[in-house]
């Protein structure tokens, strides 16, 4: 085994996943990152994938940044827009370039960064990262085409509303936050939705406070070399003017009561439940997210024995999950599951409740804590089977520190986590008055909320 | 007989040949630290017994979710959890595939899980009661009342192929499901986990003795008979044919096709494979439908073609390899659009493939599609696991392999061969449409009798937009009444 693994650590050179080592950085990859004047940050990341790049163009305005009431999902809306065609390309001439550099390409946005991106042959770089220039710093679309547009949002609301998870997580975080915008959806509302075709003019002022260098981190992973990518940037984003805007983001007080809320759906469903606790936000210096971190898949995850009990043995839940995301700003620690009687959903709110008060006084088990560990390691490293995986990987940390470094650092943290940091941060965290549960339930013939 | 496409995999195999005759196997032996399986089986729900629907699918799931006759899945779920790898399994109609990736590290250790799952299952009746309750809970719960449009493309497949053998969901028939036992399961398994139907496919960094051990072990399931049914073609009555399921739901999703003669191994599948890429690349701005219906008019989110079953669409961006059969569809999905726009999105969804059918495509469009499909095979194929399944499907089908077969059959058409392609295989009479919509009487009525259906928008128009409304608003979807139902929605997958 030993001498398989020299050869392979030979063979991969610098693209080895190495993750035999506790010592071994978790992000493997040899990384160069460059600061334009302006405040645009490159990183470019070589790999062996033969012949293709992803480019992952990652701007730090999310849902988060949507402050005005009213004005919910523009972030997400300006996603659609930034494809409606620019000053020196319309929408068809982009749409050839893509389709004749093979690419794949499109973009996602969640509550705290929009990222676009697109994977294409290497020879294709040049002309990709012009159009992407162009869009970034010379977006221009007329009112007619952004009213359009923003019906194609209302149709990805329409495709995603039969879906009561939907629904549950919206009514969740419209009940745990109070003032922070993370009291809605990326999505947003849906009044605001249906709003959006009549704020042409807000639609520009939100391309001018965030679509700036300052905000914005280019990614280039694959078959490339820095003094490429680095040129190429430069060359075409090297004029993009750096903006003055600073979103006044309201800080979330601190809760002060448990919060319920229950929704009636209009179809068959099976019944969920959701309990959060409000958690930390992401660091890689403090432990409190990385102990919380840790303690979520060992308190929840497929081999906690709250699954094994719920799921395997007594069968009365059929899906369970814990949802714990890295955010700048303090976010939810919530579990979700799905009861398979509805009779039963009391008694699993109840065992949810207990496995939290559980690990909230008694240390978890040093062996499953190095499982744990072992299991991020190995995950990061599975997860990195191609260009734009890897690129994937780092978006959201792109997003959060504009550095790869910040994977490095946390999983270095990760290793300084005790049992005893895990047990005093979950006493912490989940408290009865940091806590929101939101049920949903078929009630048939009452109107979706 | 054993088969292998790399120069590598033919030198380590040869030696092994003799011993192993039986066992056929796709080998692509790589330097990633990465190790990948994919163990096919070619079997699927097409051989599910009349009446027992849904028992190739609970069979593969109580192997690759259920526990060994030495472990509970408890405890195989335990051991998996510090390597973050897994087993999966898919089942298709004439395929069922086990996949998963470690770390070379964990080889040993992982492979000693898989070949136990696949080879010594425990047929326990705990996980067989939770397995069926997840089947049973997925068409009830998650198809039927939580996502229209998978709902719709799946119901147009069992429309399409009622009475055939393609012609159930995957995981099952409700009805059948609860009827199956375990003493099924058993039997499933010792009639069609065989050496007969099996292929083995490993790729990445394991050791040049591991692909015989894993050859070695495989080779004592039962020789058995292979699965080699050919499926015919549905025999469908010409005519255009609706089934609107109604339930309460906000919006109408639409799904459309007809049944083809051309899968991978036919001469004309590159042609349609540049047709449907033209007129509708999945998840891709860069085609005609998309362009026409929710670019110039915000009709909804996307529209697309396909010419091959495409699963779970709606989630990912690339389709999954090991979904081959022998019988294909060509299919349109309109995502939903606001139920006021339903009767209009149909009749556009229908003008513009009529377009398509009478018009053929433009030499530019040609090239241009052309261009894209031949790079874009590298994106399709870019991770080891997808270069297996492709490896894997590549052999089901007998092409070579899959970027430099789709490259020099792209290479060889013209615009002339393409839009005869068209003529041939598109000429349908039969195509048959699934509406998922709140009011189905109402959706009913206007397509029966032909009412107008205009469409207004929030923002001014070209006159060439509001002049094709114009014919569209009135296009005839030419339906007998007896051809259109109102299916309940509960009546779907019963």
């Amino acid at each position: 085994m030993r001498n398989l693994l020299a050869l392979i650590s030979l063979l991969c050179a610098t693209a080895a996943a190495t993750a035999q080592q506790k010592d071994t950085k978790l992000f493997p990859y040899n990384y160069s990152i460059d600061d334009l004047d302006n405040g645009l940050r490159l990183v470019t990341v070589p790999t062996d994938f033969p012949n293709m790049v992803a480019l992952y163009i990652v701007v730090q305005a999310g849902s988060r940044n949507e402050v005005e009431p009213g004005k919910s999902g523009y972030a997400h809306l300006f996603e659609h827009i930034m494809f409606r065609g620019s000053e020196n390309y319309t929408p068809a001439q982009r749409d050839l370039i893509m389709k004749k550099a093979g690419a794949e390409s499109n973009a996602s946005t969640n509550a705290d960064r929009t990222t676009y991106y697109a994977t294409f042959s290497k020879e294709d770089l040049d002309p990709v990262l012009k159009l992407e220039a162009d869009r970034f710093q010379k977006l221009k679309y007329p009112e007619p085409a952004y009213k359009t547009e923003s019906l194609a949002v209302l149709g990805e609301y329409n495709k995603n509303s039969a879906d009561p998870t939907e629904k549950l997580d919206e009514v969740l975080h419209e009940t745990a936050f109070k003032k922070h915008t993370y009291t809605h959806t990326t999505m947003g509302f849906l009044k605001d939705i249906q709003d959006m075709p009549n704020q042409y003019n807000y639609s520009l002022e939100f391309y001018n406070r965030f679509y700036r260098p300052e905000y914005t981190t280019i990614v280039v992973v694959g078959d490339v070399n820095r003094d490429q990518t680095l040129s190429l940037t430069r060359k075409y984003f090297g004029e993009w003017k750096r903006g003055t805007y600073m979103p006044n983001i309201p800080e979330e007080p601190a809760q002060t009561e448990a919060r319920t809320a229950s929704v009636n759906w209009n179809s068959p469903t099976l019944p969920w439940i959701a309990i959060a606790f409000k958690g930390p936000a992401y660091s890689d210096e403090e432990k409190d997210k990385a102990a919380l971190d840790l303690l979520s898949p060992i308190a929840f995850g497929s081999n906690s024995d709250l699954y094994q009990k719920l799921v395997l043995k007594e069968q009365k839940v059929d899906e369970l999950e814990p949802d714990f995301g890295n955010h700048p700003d303090p976010e939810l620690f919530s579990i979700y599951a799905r009861v398979k009687d509805p009779k039963d959903l009391d008694y699993v709110r109840d065992q949810i409740l207990s496995t939290f008060k559980r690990f909230s006084d008694e240390p978890i088990d040093q062996a499953k804590l190095d499982a744990t560990r072992s299991r991020i390691r190995y995950s990061f490293a599975l997860r990195m089977n191609s260009s734009p995986a890897v690129a994937a990987a780092l978006a959201p940390y792109i997003g959060l520190r504009r550095t790869p470094e910040t994977i490095n650092k946390l999983f270095a943290l990760y290793q300084q986590i005790t049992p005893e940091d895990i047990r005093t941060t979950a006493n912490r965290y989940f408290t009865v008055n940091n806590r929101t549960i939101v049920t949903l339930a078929s009630n048939k013939g009452a109107k979706n909320q | 007989m054993r088969r292998t496409l790399t120069a590598l995999a033919l030198l380590l195999t040869t030696t092994l040949a003799g011993a192993q005759t039986k066992i056929s196997s796709v080998l692509l032996p790589g330097s990633s630290p990465l190790v990948t399986f994919r163990i096919l089986f070619t079997t699927g729900s097409a051989y599910d017994p009349q009446g027992k629907e849904g028992l190739a699918a609970l069979t593969a799931s109580m192997l690759a979710e259920g526990g060994t006759r030495s472990m509970s899945y408890d405890q195989i779920v335990q051991a998996l959890y510090p390597m973050a790898s897994s087993i999966n399994s898919e089942t298709d109609k004439e395929m069922t595939v086990f996949s998963g990736t470690t770390h070379v590290e964990n080889l040993d250790k992982y492979y000693g899980l898989l070949k136990d799952m696949l080879l010594d299952p425990g047929f326990r009746t705990e996980d067989f009661n939770r397995l069926r309750d997840d089947a049973t809970n997925f068409l009830k719960v998650s198809l039927r009342e939580s996502n229209d449009e998978e709902l719709g493309k799946e119901h147009l497949y069992n429309t399409i192929y009622s009475g055939h053998p393609y012609g159930h969901h995957n995981v099952g028939k409700l009805s059948s499901l609860e009827k199956l036992t375990i003493d099924d399961v058993r039997a499933f398994y010792r009639a069609h986990y065989t050496t007969a139907n099996l292929v083995i496919g490993v790729a990445g960094g394991y050791p040049k003795e591991f692909s015989s051990k894993v050859e070695a072990d495989f080779g004592k399931l039962p020789e058995g008979q292979p699965d080699k049914k050919r499926f015919d073609s549905p025999k469908l009555p010409a005519g255009t044919q609706v089934q609107i399921i109604a339930r309460d739901t906000r919006s109408t999703a639409i799904s459309l096709g007809f049944p083809i003669e051309v899968n991978r191994s036919h001469k004309d599948w590159a042609a349609l494979a540049l047709v449907a890429s033209y007129f509708g690349q999945h998840r891709s701005s860069n085609s005609y439908l998309y362009q026409r219906l929710r670019e110039a008019r915000g009709l909804n989110y996307g529209d697309y073609a396909y010419i091959e079953y495409f699963p779970r669409g709606m989630f990912l961006m690339t389709p999954e390899p090991n979904l081959g059969r022998q019988q294909q569809i060509f299919q349109m999905w309109i995502r939903p659009v606001e139920a006021d726009n339903g009767v209009f999105a149909l009749r556009a969804a229908l003008y513009e493939f009529d377009k398509l059918v009478r018009d053929g495509i433009s030499q530019e469009a040609f090239d241009t599609t052309r261009e894209f499909l031949g790079k874009y095979a590298n994106v399709l194929t870019q991770t080891q696991s997808a270069r297996l399944g492709y490896a894997l499907d590549n052999r089901y089908y007998n092409i070579p392999e899959y970027t430099s077969f789709i490259k020099t059959q792209l290479s060889r058409l013209t615009v002339g061969d393409v839009n005869a392609a068209i003529r041939r295989h598109f000429k349908s009479d039969r195509m048959r449409i699934v509406v998922v919509t709140k009011n189905g009487e109402a959706f009913r009525d206007a397509i029966v009798k032909n009412i107008p259906s205009p469409i207004s928008y929030n923002s001014p128009k070209p006159k060439e937009i509001m002049d094709e409304d114009k014919t569209i608003q009135a296009y005839s979807v030419n339906l007998k009444p007896e051809n259109v139902a109102v299916v309940p929605v509960e009546q779907v997958f019963q």
